[in-house]
């Protein structure tokens, strides 16, 4: 939908363009739309700040945590195998790219490690509904003020324990605003983003983790495939070679 | 920029853990660090690790291959100011590696080093 000013804009324009008559002004004024932050942009992950330190389990996922520990090494690792963290460990953001582009109705994120995505719906704009559990999961928007809160449900669990596991039972809210902040002498745009993490099956208390994402629009969101590794294992276990297609030679006369 | 693009790379890289890092490096002995001189082999411009082969002249004059399995995210590297064609196939390079503790013949790439002495390494 086009703001007022806009429309006054266009107006104008077809207007110049047309030279037909102008249009009568609007009967009733229309109010303005409120002005959100706007969190657009390239982002680089600037910090993490979590509390509790070190997360109280239920006895039950202490009994888990203990069993993994047992049979699984740190090199067991899902990150090797292209397993996307997923929420909330993706807010805080490995040491890659984040992209975001915010519309009214929505707003995506593009993580260039793992290349994920993740879809924010806000709640004013006729939300889709939930269909799969999924390592993002479901995440819903309002505003409060110049602050953007987003809660996400229905997340696949993440069962590696040594890495921030969750249930599908797992709950997340985000608090998430902009901040100008004054670096070497400068102002820089920062997203902080302060979570919740409310587990029961997991965890006794819930868990607060701040994310910090600092604005670098000189940088570019590069292309992270992860599985070429796996995908030349698979091709060494079959004893297959590809062919090298920039070893073909360049073209010759035509005849 | 790149000097400080390491360095929140860096800070980054500890702050993203364990989100980001993918494993232990303990397969790796991590305090050695081992120079070669060689020509690159092969290389594997990859995430979420590189890998590359450097054919290197050993002191009797015979030849060998040095294989360094993994090595930083390729992103990561060519976000400090790589240019990948500085290690294509056939270039001149320098290498540091960590030996893999059960396979003393492979190595983690922990940097590289170009002719004219600029060093990408994410890892000291």
């Amino acid at each position: 939908m086009l703001k007022p000013a806009s429309t006054a804009a266009l107006a104008a324009a077809l207007f110049a363009l047309g030279g037909c008559e102008r249009p009568e002004a609007p009967a009733a004024p229309v109010a303005a739309a409120p002005q959100h932050p706007d969190f657009s942009g390239l982002f680089f992950p600037a910090g993490r700040q979590q509390d509790p330190q070190r997360p109280e389990y239920t006895p039950a996922a202490a009994a888990a945590l203990a069993e993994y520990e047992k049979a699984f090494q740190l090199d067991d690792d899902p990150g090797r195998y292209c397993q996307w963290p997923g929420m909330p460990r993706a807010s805080w953001g490995a040491p890659f790219t984040v992209e975001i582009q915010q519309r009214p109705q929505d707003i995506t994120i593009y993580w260039e490690g793992y290349g994920m995505y993740r879809k924010i719906y806000m709640a004013d704009h006729n939300p889709p509904e939930a269909i799969l559990p999924s390592a993002m999961g479901h995440s819903i928007a309002h505003w409060e003020g110049d602050v953007l809160v987003v809660e996400t449900t229905d997340l696949k669990q993440y069962p590696y324990m040594t890495r921030q596991a969750t249930s599908s039972d797992a709950h997340v809210v985000e608090r998430m605003r902009v901040e100008e902040r004054d670096v070497d002498g400068q102002k820089v745009k920062f997203i902080v983003n302060e979570l919740v993490l409310t587990d029961p099956k997991v965890y006794k208390t819930p868990i607060k983790i701040t994310g910090t994402l600092r604005h670098r629009p000189d940088l570019q969101l590069l292309e992270y495939t992860c599985t070429d590794a796996l995908w030349d294992e698979y091709l060494s276990e079959r004893g297959l070679t590809l062919p090298d297609m920039d070893a073909l030679p360049p073209p010759g006369p035509q005849p | 920029m790149t000097k400080n693009l390491g360095a929140l790379l860096l800070a980054a890289l500890a702050a993203a853990a364990p989100a980001a890092a993918h494993h232990s490096f303990a397969i790796y002995d991590m305090d050695q660090n081992i120079n070669f001189d060689g020509v690159v082999e092969t290389v594997k411009l990859r995430n979420p690790h590189m890998a590359m082969t450097l054919k290197v002249t050993k002191d009797d004059g015979t030849t060998g291959v040095v294989n360094f399995i993994e090595g930083a995210p390729i992103n990561m590297i060519v976000r400090l100011g790589l240019d990948p064609a500085d290690i294509a196939v056939g270039k001149q390079i320098k290498a540091v590696g960590a030996p893999l503790r059960d396979d003393p013949h492979s190595y983690f790439l922990k940097a590289i080093i170009l002719p004219d002495g600029r060093r990408f390494s994410v890892i000291n």
